[in-house]
């Protein structure tokens, strides 16, 4: 008798899930390199709750269940900085950065270098080249980063290009097994192990920003609020249809 | 409901990066300024249902998890030191650099800070100061009754002193170069100091190692471009409307809930 209420719970909180990843890609709607999140649900068959009450066979009840959130990994716009030190990826690939827990994966390229030379990202975790860190020299300028990742420079009076080294680009073969760890970053994730990626190239004085599609967000916000509010409805009327039948079935005549 | 405070790291965020943008405009004719930019990063994950795990005994794994994320932060608003646009003004005591480096300026108590704005003034006593009157570094007196200032590519002024038809040089202005420059901090007056970010300063002359080049006459312009500016601006604006009806929306679904009690 109280599947109704059940089944509709069940569907607000997948709405309620479904609206945190929506507020979730609205804030993140001017991070670099964000990368939008949906959800998926799944019905979930479940007999009924009073099934050997018939002869025949009770109708299943379908219960909604959210099964995941995936990520569209599509690029994100280029806006161009003309800073020197912004990179944006053309491509599936991802920068390795080095932190205090290992090697993460970023696609937001807006770097800084630290008192020692180093490529950093914005929160000081050096950027990972082929061989370690990319270090540059104190007398360096003309900072120009190629296409795939080499970082040349002039030294000091020089008028020929010094290679400080080359940004490691890497891809996965599976990009939604990466787990996203908060700041921009990913972690390889279960099984997953990063391969040097050629095809993605570097765009220097770009950055990407977010691919979240704004109207698309605000479309499937207003989808979750209304679905959600009918939901309320519902339990609202089957709480009614309670009422009433308590009421008059026990209404003892006199 | 997460939701609602998601939201309003959005809104947070956005606040902020109109503050920044609007500094930045508010500067447009500032000499020397850097714009800012202000960068955002997503807040840690909840991992309700593990991306990978085993879904059975099979092997089989779940080819995507559940992860809800918690909004936004800003972590930074790093300053782009690209080169600004010279613009002439003629002024003998205008100095524009082209390149890396920056004046180096002593304040009354002795410390050093650092301008790209060589908008520089004489005192009473013939040394060339800042608008501020703090003295440029190395310290310069320019001769009375001198003539004729010029200040060369490398920084050396020189002058035409009474009764002589030859050019005298009375000094060298320094530049200073730091290893990440957008790591100093402003302290207004168009001056930054030095920090453990920026790394120490490193004093040389104008025109050596990618120090920069001196320009008479010319004062560089902030780098901020009005264009890119307005259009962040307007992009800022319409996210943090945005973050404000996603407020909207998650009240309205939690006031439909509390309807229910009645």
């Amino acid at each position: 008798m109280e599947n109704a209420l059940l089944i509709g719970l069940s569907r607000q909180m997948v709405l309620e899930r479904q609206m945190d990843v929506v507020a979730n890609n609205v804030a993140n709607v001017n991070t670099n390199g964000y990368k939008a999140d949906s959800s998926l649900f799944q019905e979930y068959l479940k007999t009924g709750a009073h099934e050997d009450n018939f002869i025949g066979q009770d109708r299943n009840v379908s219960y909604v269940q959210d099964s995941g959130t995936y990520r569209d990994f599509s690029q994100g716009p280029l806006q161009a900085t003309s800073n020197p030190l912004d990179l944006a990826i053309d491509g599936g690939g991802f920068l390795a950065v080095q932190t205090a827990g290992g090697e993460r994966y970023t696609r937001d390229g807006g770097l800084q270098i630290n008192p020692q030379g180093q490529l950093v990202t914005v929160t000081g975790d050096p950027v990972l080249g082929a061989s370690g860190p990319i270090v540059l020299q104190p007398t360096d300028h003309d900072i120009n980063v190629s296409p795939d990742g080499t970082v040349t420079v002039l030294e000091g009076n020089g008028r020929a290009d010094s290679i400080r080294g080359k940004l490691r680009l890497v891809s996965f073969a599976n990009a939604q097994k990466m787990l996203k760890e908060g700041s921009n970053l990913y972690a390889a994730g279960e099984g997953g192990a990063p391969q040097a990626d050629t095809k993605s190239q570097l765009r220097q004085g770009f950055l990407e920003k977010s691919n979240v599609n704004s109207v698309a967000e605000m479309s499937r916000m207003i989808e979750v609020t209304r679905a959600y509010t009918q939901i309320a409805t519902l339990l609202q009327q089957q709480s009614d249809l309670h009422k009433t039948a308590i009421a008059a079935l026990a209404d003892v005549p006199v | 409901m997460q939701a609602l405070h998601t939201a309003a790291t959005g809104m947070a965020a956005q606040e902020l990066n109109v503050q920044v943008i609007s500094n930045n405009i508010a500067n447009l004719r500032t000499t020397g300024y850097k714009k800012q930019t202000a960068s955002f990063q997503d807040l840690i994950y909840e991992h309700i249902r593990r991306v990978g795990a085993q879904s059975s005994d099979q092997g089989t794994i779940l080819p995507v998890g559940i992860d809800i994320g918690g909004g936004v932060k800003t972590v930074g608003t790093p300053r782009s030191m690209t080169q600004g646009t010279l613009s002439q003004t003629g002024n003998d005591l205008d100095l524009a650099i082209t390149g890396e480096g920056f004046f180096k300026i002593q304040m009354p108590d002795g410390t050093y800070q650092y301008t790209r704005d060589g908008t520089f003034q004489m005192d009473n006593q013939g040394r060339i100061v800042t608008a501020q009157g703090n003295l440029v570094q190395p310290a310069i007196t320019v001769p009375q009754n001198a003539s004729g200032l010029t200040v060369n590519a490398q920084g050396q002024v020189s002058v035409t002193l009474p009764g002589s038809t030859t050019s005298t040089i009375i000094g060298q202005i320094g530049l200073t170069r730091f290893i990440n420059k957008a790591g100093l901090q402003p302290v207004g007056n168009n001056l930054f100091t030095d920090t453990p970010s920026s790394g120490p300063p490193q004093d040389g002359l104008a025109n050596a190692e990618g120090y920069g080049s001196l320009t008479q006459g010319s004062l560089e312009q902030a780098n901020v471009d009005v264009v890119s500016e307005m259009s962040d601006l307007i992009a800022a604006q319409r996210a943090y409307e945005m973050n404000a009806k996603v407020v909207s929306a998650a009240d309205q679904m939690m006031q439909s809930t509390s309807a229910l009690f009645r």
